[in-house]
């Protein structure tokens, strides 16, 4: 299979609770370590991708973390303010309209301008360019929100195509619609647990993202898999020792989800599926990101 | 007798919410309160969304669409107890409760409408905080029926607190039409926008019509319009929400796993309801890894040297375990003080069918502990 390294908009999804995040600061890494300039986002919610790489938190202002690597949370507030300067192309009309407190309510409502505006920041640093003409990213990483909200925040551009009448909002929306459903450009990566609902979550959201919004799933990750270790022939031998029999047990069916939740991925999603192992440091940071990033180098740098 | 203090809101409360991030277990947490509530003797209700399938099954819920089902005794059956009240749940359809109100509050001639509207389409479900705003609606509605004696909620899995305790203000807000009436007088007199630049509001409105295009806000204006005339009735009903919401009889069970990101917004979200006076009756910290005890290696170096290298390799990975989520839950405990905390273990595999909600039970009650 191809790496991501092919693409240029990694989209990172999943139900609540799976790791989406861990994966995405694990992926954003690795390509900065190919030598790519890569922008992980996040979008509007308590900061995790910096502080997993052991960097304070960057805020709502593009921040270089380190070598090749920036990141940036991408806030409504500070979005919808870019997008109505971009518009108006004056500050002080920006405030006289946008700093008014009716106005503002007024916006709160205006259908899916929120996202737009949030997706609209995210598109225009896929755009932007260096002044030597070169792109300023060559990686965009985006932590997006979980399973329901994903799916609407990433259908906002087609539902306005269809909806809005023609106008400014419109047009951003149809450039946006463009480059999300370019598989050259964007590739989703979906992140389950080998649980039930987790999987199952995977496997709506794959399909809502091929069906409604037209995004090309590239690979699923199976976090917090469970490596075998416990035979039959175990599990009989500690049939009269209870408290050892239900730790081998529960340890033994979660090698068992594990084989099915893989399984029932490729089968649903046609597409490879990359176990991440659970991992047992005592601290959730920088180490265990670098853990992690080893167990998706085929996923990002391809097979070879 | 019950040990924690979900006893006394079991045998209290009228209403118990319980909140948290996606992926902790909350309608686990939801359907073993309902469950042991209605054994010892109130009738309950369990409001779930979106339901694990088996989970639904065992509790005899196959439709979605609101329908209040009463779960049978058989399926009380694998617990050998008897239910000395009446067990009820349902799966909260968003889409058909926000329908539903608009049906019982719009006037007649102006329903289809609405319905049909792209702005209402977006209040109902894209707006943030709109289905956790119904969510609590069809919970008052209930309520003020008031066939249960106790009605257990389970939310969506709120992006942000905020949106959860805001809802009834932000629908309020979305309703008032003192905004939208100062911005679009103008139009609305004119039947188009007003473009006059003496004039402040025409002013705004054309710079925000290059924002949205002129199309947007007129439609935007004859929603705001043809809302005008249910306001009282909306209004009503979120002052009832937001009451319910501080009510004495109402209280929130705050549920969160041992990791430390979902502890952090277990946090957060104890302030805010704080700050908002609404009552935390116990924050649940559920799937712990229990501390593999003394007799457990004792016994394991018993065995022949591969099995004991096998068993022994995984009493040291639940040991890490253990001690981080041991650690995390200090944390927690130091952060919200004063808030009871009550611990449940990781159970052998997904907890989807009856027993294992009666054994979350145990714990949550306090018959078990670690």
């Amino acid at each position: 299979m191809a790496g991501l390294l092919d693409k240029r908009l990694w989209i990172v999804s999943g139900k609540g609770g799976v790791g989406k995040s861990t994966v995405s600061a694990a992926l954003a890494l690795r390509s900065a370590r190919a030598g790519r300039r890569t922008l992980v986002c996040e979008v509007n919610t308590q900061e995790r991708v910096s502080r997993f790489l052991g960097h304070p938190a960057a805020g709502p202002e593009v921040t270089l973390l380190e070598e090749n690597l920036w990141a940036v949370d991408v806030r409504p507030q500070e979005a919808m303010r870019e997008y109505g300067l971009m518009v108006l192309r004056f500050e002080t009309l920006y405030k006289t309209v946008f700093e008014n407190r009716l106005v503002r309510y007024f916006l709160r409502f205006v259908p899916s301008l929120q996202e737009l505006v949030l997706l609209g920041k995210i598109m225009y640093h896929l755009q932007e360019k260096l002044p030597d003409g070169r792109p300023r990213f060559d990686t965009l990483v985006l932590d997006a929100p979980a399973t329901g909200h994903a799916i609407s925040f990433l259908s906002v551009p087609q539902v306005l195509v269809q909806t809005v009448p023609p106008g400014p909002m419109s047009r951003e929306a149809q450039k946006m619609r463009d480059l999300l459903v370019n598989p050259s450009v964007t590739a989703a990566v979906l992140v389950a647990l080998p649980e039930e609902m987790p999987v199952n979550e995977a496997i709506e959201l794959h399909a809502a993202l091929t069906d409604k919004v037209n995004i090309r799933t590239h690979a699923a990750v199976l976090n917090q898999s469970i490596t075998e270790r416990f035979t039959e022939a175990d599990l009989e031998a500690l049939a009269d020792q209870p408290d050892l029999y239900a730790v081998a047990r529960a340890h033994h069916d979660r090698e068992a989800l594990t084989v099915l939740a893989g399984t029932k991925l490729e089968r649903n999603l046609h597409v490879p599926v990359f176990n991440v192992p659970r991992l047992l440091l005592p601290t959730f940071g920088r180490e265990a990101i670098e853990q992690v990033m080893g167990h998706l180098e085929a996923l990002v740098m391809g097979e070879r | 007798m019950s040990t924690t203090a979900l006893g006394p809101a079991l045998a209290k409360k009228r209403v118990l919410i319980c909140v948290g991030s996606g992926g902790v277990g909350k309608t686990t947490v939801a359907a073993t309160l309902a469950l042991r509530a209605a054994v010892d003797g109130r009738s309950s209700l369990v409001c779930t969304i979106d339901p694990a399938k088996r989970l639904a099954n065992s509790l005899g819920l196959s439709a979605l669409g609101n329908a209040e089902t009463r779960v049978p005794a058989s399926a009380l059956e694998p617990l050998g107890v008897t239910a000395r009240a009446s067990l009820h749940a349902m799966m909260l359809d968003m889409k058909q409760t926000w329908d539903d109100l608009i049906t019982r509050v719009a006037p007649p001639e102006q329903r289809e409408k609405i319905l049909a509207n792209r702005f209402y389409q977006s209040l109902s479900t894209a707006l943030a905080g709109s289905q956790e705003y119904i969510a609590m609606e069809k919970v008052w509605e209930l309520r003020r029926k008031g066939q249960y004696e106790l009605v257990v909620l389970d939310t969506p899995p709120t992006a942000h607190a905020l949106d959860f305790l805001d809802a009834p203000n932000r629908v309020l807000d979305f309703l008032d039409n003192e905004a939208a009436k100062w911005l679009l007088a103008p139009a609305l007199k004119a039947g188009k926008l007003g473009l006059s630049l003496f004039n402040r509001s025409g002013y705004v409105l054309r710079a925000l019509s290059k924002f949205t295009g002129t199309e947007m806000l007129q439609e935007l204006s004859s929603f705001m319009l043809s809302l005008s005339g249910m306001n009282e009735g909306f209004r009503e009903r979120a002052r009832g929400v937001r009451a319910l919401l501080e009510d004495a009889t109402t209280g929130f069970v705050l549920v969160t796993s041992p990791h430390s990101e979902r502890m952090d917004e277990a946090i957060h979200f104890n302030t805010l309801l704080k700050q908002h006076r609404m009552e935390v009756v116990a924050l649940v910290v559920n799937r712990v890894h229990p501390m593999p005890t003394e007799a457990m290696w004792q016994a394991a170096s018993t065995l022949t040297p591969t099995r004991r290298a096998k068993v022994e390799e995984t009493l040291r990975e639940l040991q890490v375990l253990a001690e981080q989520d041991r650690r995390g839950i200090a944390q927690l405990q130091a952060a919200c003080p004063g808030i009871p905390l009550i611990q449940v273990p990781r159970f052998g595999l997904d907890v989807h069918d009856i027993t294992s909600l009666w054994q979350t039970g145990r714990f949550l009650l306090g018959d078990d502990a670690f």
